[in-house]
């Protein structure tokens, strides 16, 4: 608490004004999932489990809808419409897969209403959550209309990983306890260990450098992370990404509520954008055969 | 009067006049004294059932608090559920209260004066319950002082955009000033119970008297600070369900995001608050034996009231059907489609039921001076106005956006245990309160009966009212009735 | 040195009592005039005021000094807060929302507006006094009180004209 601060808040804030944006921001991690290669394989919700220490509820808490998957295979069984009646004879290819972890969106309507600024945007253009300052009134994931928040209902690691399995646990965060909501976070940690050796090493974090556990285990690719910085922002010094290309390629642009396309054979959408959240996953449809 | 007035429960009340204006001043001070020393039976009844209740509550919160918001069957994505919808129904009836009393103060409507302080005291013990859901439903409830605005080294402050700090500061205000104006309008009738108690009692009063003696002096600060805070309190009643309504009404979700929300929600909160004040009428009426202050008249006019505001909010309920069937949002409408014919359903009906059919009983004035039946459709009402709250919260929450995450939830045992003792905290508060303090404003009844009297005469209206400067005439030494005002 | 009198006598006929301190008004004891008088009251009557003359009260100042310091106060307090907050800011929006603002600043001009009243009545009204030893009991019941202080040769005058008005008692004190 100081002038200097409050000056300081200030002139970001004017500058935030002039340019555009409020945030002088270091990266801003997107995400690109192609619904053609997924396969709904879970190996990516997995992944997330062991990466994230996420708790293993049991299925008496899975069927109360208590479960903690922050990466999560959503399944939809609607039939393509052949019209006149007629049936799909192949059933299983009416099954749709839609993995689905937080969007970290960019206008995030979870953020201005924790009434503790538990959450909150980074640098990193994140959503973050801060388990410590939590108080769990669960607003957030009221708001949240993609319904990727979860809430710690129980003490889960109480009997989540019986000796020995607590020893897989995951070193670089934290185990959390009841009362704290948490979701997805682009494997922070990992985004941690990247950034400071690059640090270390005095050079910018080059593409591919690392990626977060679900796009590492996805078995046919599907799962595409990297920085888009240069996208949102043009003068940026970061260097361009698989991502960005792929976001280019289909059309899809930050900080829109309705993608202009000129192709419309061109995949790419982004979920619910028309609620103006400015999600920074980008997933491409599925071409489905009948 | 050589009757004594317990029993005139059987002679046929006058239903004209709001208050029976030959009544004596001494009497009005005896009977209400009395109120607070000898209540029949049922007092005590009620009593014992609220201390049940209430420790239902505190068994089930023990276990929630060292176990997690889990055994509430709450899960995602029914985040909130019974104890927010359960919130915004206790808000609602502290609305009534205050509300009513200020706005009958102001346009001097004085039929007020003998209902207003259960009124306002119904006002601050719901508001004392309704504070307390936010903070049960919370997951760590043990960090709640984090959403006060406090200097902290860290640099943190709670965040000023949530609605839920909104909740905190109108909540915090609401509750400061509604228990200062029931306090203060308080203040000639604990003079009066100070100068008749007796032991703790007589200490009590003492102290809360403030040294009131009633001089001119003290009743000319008095009536400008009554009529300056009931000003105050009118826009901010309006103000606390609106932000309360903003909760939903700032969110992006289905069924929330709704722009008649504000209006709706005070327009819930005034009705639910006057179905409140006819069941407690009824009760205290029949607790301490107030019959001659509590009258069939009086009631009837509460009645009317609810019924008047029971027709605005059907009409805001029934436009913001209109608003949705005929708007844009698909998501919106289904939702809608989803309360009438989903899981919900049977409630929904049984809600618009209980809210905007059966108050058409209120229109008939055979029904409205049945008191019996008056107590059951009160209570009805308000069953009907918790519903509207549980079908605004839970079907957003089980219908929304994301199809994966849609699924019915109905709450466990925890959830109806703090309910219910939720209302047995407010039954015992309330009736705490109405035991140590005179629930009927006797100085207000007095001048009830004063001012009806002398208005009513002629020729003493015309002494009342002589201004200053008509001075020609010297006043008047006409003999008044000896033993006009009372003993 | 002349002495002061406490005077009080209690009517049980309002309309007597409001005579009494006509009769005050117009001079019948020459030297006193209705600004002496204190009427003590069980009731609330707009009227007494009428009998009384305009007599001020400073309730309103401290109302709207405290609504004002609420609305300064809070609004300032809330903008400071917000600009010292460092991790608060979300993505392109402001650091001091006005519209969030302007909700938190009602509240706190209705809350200091209501205990500046409160005060402002606590003050005005001198609560917190003792009561003297002249207050009777029968005032909080139904009778009315006209209570002066005054030198002590008006005394004789003054129990006269309260007799001559039905006064049922009279008490009095001097110090």
């Amino acid at each position: 608490m100081s002038l200097q601060n409050l000056l300081q808040d200030w002139s970001r804030y004017r500058r935030g004004r002039e340019e555009g944006g409020f945030h002088n921001y270091e990266h801003m991690w997107g995400m690109s999932i192609d619904l053609n290669l997924c396969i709904g394989c879970n190996a990516c919700s997995v992944a997330c489990y062991a990466e994230n220490n996420l708790a293993v509820v049991g299925k008496d808490k899975y069927e109360k809808h208590q479960a903690m998957h922050w990466m999560r295979i959503e399944r939809y069984w609607d039939e393509p419409d052949l019209g006149e009646g007629r049936v799909s004879e192949y059933q299983q290819h009416g099954a749709s897969f839609l993995p689905m972890n937080c969007q970290q969106c960019n206008a995030a309507t979870c953020e201005p209403v924790c009434p503790v600024a538990a959450t909150y945007h980074t640098p990193d253009g994140l959503n973050a959550q801060v388990y410590n300052r939590c108080i769990g009134s669960r607003y957030c994931s009221n708001n949240c209309p993609y319904r990727l928040r979860y809430f710690n209902f129980y003490s889960y690691y109480e009997d989540s990983w019986p000796e020995p399995l607590n020893l897989q646990l995951n070193p670089d965060l934290s185990v959390r306890d009841k009362g704290v909501m948490e979701k997805c976070t682009f494997c922070i940690q990992r985004i941690r260990v990247a950034k400071d050796k690059a640090q270390r090493e005095h050079r910018v974090l080059q593409d591919g450098e690392f990626t977060t556990a679900c796009a590492q285990t996805c078995p046919t690719s599907a799962i595409v992370f990297g920085d888009m910085l240069k996208m949102y922002d043009p003068n940026s010094t970061n260097p361009s990404s698989k991502v960005i290309e792929l976001w280019e390629k289909h059309q899809v642009e930050l900080g829109v509520t309705e993608q202009e396309k000129h192709n419309p054979k061109i995949r790419g959408y982004r979920v619910l954008e028309h609620l103006n959240t400015d999600p920074c996953i980008m997933f491409l449809d599925r071409v489905r055969e009948v | 009067m050589t009757t004594d007035t317990r029993d005139m429960r059987n002679i046929q009340e006058d239903y004209s006049k709001d208050i029976n204006e030959d009544i004596h001043w001494a009497k009005i001070n005896e009977d209400v004294l009395r109120s607070m020393e000898n209540p029949r039976m049922g007092y005590w009844i009620a009593v014992g059932v609220s201390l049940f209740l209430l420790s239902f509550a505190v068994i089930a919160e023990i276990y929630q608090y060292n176990t997690g918001m889990g055994p509430s069957n709450l899960n995602w994505p029914h985040m909130w559920d019974l104890y927010i919808a359960t919130f915004v129904f206790w808000i609602g009836m502290s609305h009534s209260g205050t509300l009513l009393s200020a706005i009958l103060h102001i346009i001097k409507a004085d039929w007020r004066k003998p209902i207003y302080r259960f009124a306002e005291a119904m006002t601050t013990f719901s508001l004392m319950t309704a504070g307390l859901f936010p903070i049960i439903h919370l997951g760590r409830l043990w960090n709640m002082y984090w959403v006060i605005p406090y200097y902290s080294d860290r640099g943190i402050w709670p965040n000023f955009r949530s609605p839920l700090v909104w909740d905190a500061f109108a909540i915090t205000t609401y509750l400061t000033s509604s228990a200062l104006f029931l306090f203060v309008g308080m203040i000639p009738d604990l003079a009066i119970c100070r100068d008749n108690a007796k032991g703790w009692r007589k200490k009590l009063y003492t102290a809360l008297s403030l040294g009131w003696r009633g001089d001119d002096r003290q009743w000319r600060n008095f009536r400008k600070t009554y009529l300056l805070m009931a000003c105050f309190l009118i826009p901010l009643a309006v103000s606390v369900h609106s932000i309360v309504s903003a909760d939903f009404a700032m969110s992006i979700m289905p069924g929330w995001h709704v722009t008649t929300f504000p209006p709706y929600f005070v327009a819930g909160a005034l009705y639910s608050g006057c179905a409140a004040i006819i069941t407690l009428f009824i009760l205290l009426r029949y607790f301490f034996r107030f019959e001659e202050y509590m009258t069939i008249a009086i009631l009837e006019k509460t009645c009317k009231l609810t019924f008047a505001i029971s027709m605005v909010w059907t009409y805001l309920l029934f436009i913001e059907f209109a608003a949705t069937w005929y708007g844009p949002d698909a998501v919106d409408k289904e939702l809608l489609i989803g309360k009438f014919t989903g899981p919900y359903s049977p409630l929904f009906i049984t809600m618009i039921f209980l809210g905007s059919i059966l108050p058409l009983t209120l229109a008939f004035e055979k029904f409205r001076r049945n008191i019996p039946m008056m107590f059951v459709v009160s209570l009805l009402l308000n069953v009907g106005m918790w519903l509207e709250r549980y079908m605004i919260v839970t079907p957003t929450l089980s219908l929304s956006y994301e199809p994966f995450a849609q699924n019915v939830m109905w709450p466990s045992w925890v959830e109806w245990f703090i309910l219910l003792g939720s209302f047995g905290w407010f039954g015992l508060l309330f009736l705490v309160f109405v035991k140590i303090f005179p629930s009927v404003s006797m100085y207000e009844v007095k001048e009830m009966i004063f001012h009806r009297r002398h208005l009513a005469n002629k020729e003493i209206a015309a002494v009342m009212h002589r201004r200053l400067d008509d001075a020609e005439k010297k006043p008047s030494t006409t003999t008044p009735e000896p033993g006009l005002e009372g003993a | 040195m002349k002495k002061r009198a406490h005077v009080m006598a209690l009517f049980s006929n309002f309309d007597e009592a409001f005579a009494a301190v006509a009769e005050i008004r117009y001079y019948r004891i020459p030297g006193l005039t209705v600004d002496d008088v204190n009427v003590i009251s069980p009731i609330e009557h707009p009227e007494i005021e009428e009998f009384l003359g305009e007599r001020e009260s400073h309730v309103p100042k401290f109302t709207i000094m405290g609504a004002l310091f609420g609305l300064s106060f809070g609004f300032f307090f809330l903008c400071t807060a917000q600009a010292n907050f460092l991790v608060q800011p979300q993505g392109g929006k402001p650091v001091v929302p006005l519209p969030s603002n302007f909700v938190l600043t009602y509240e706190m001009l209705i809350l200091f507006g209501v205990i500046a009243t409160l005060i402002g009545f606590a003050l005005g009204a001198r609560l917190f006094k003792k009561r003297d030893s002249l207050y009777s009991e029968s005032v909080s019941l139904d009778q009315v009180a006209i209570e002066l202080h005054v030198d002590e040769k008006y005394m004789e005058p003054l129990k006269q004209l309260f007799t001559e008005h039905k006064a049922l008692e009279i008490r009095e004190a001097v110090a």
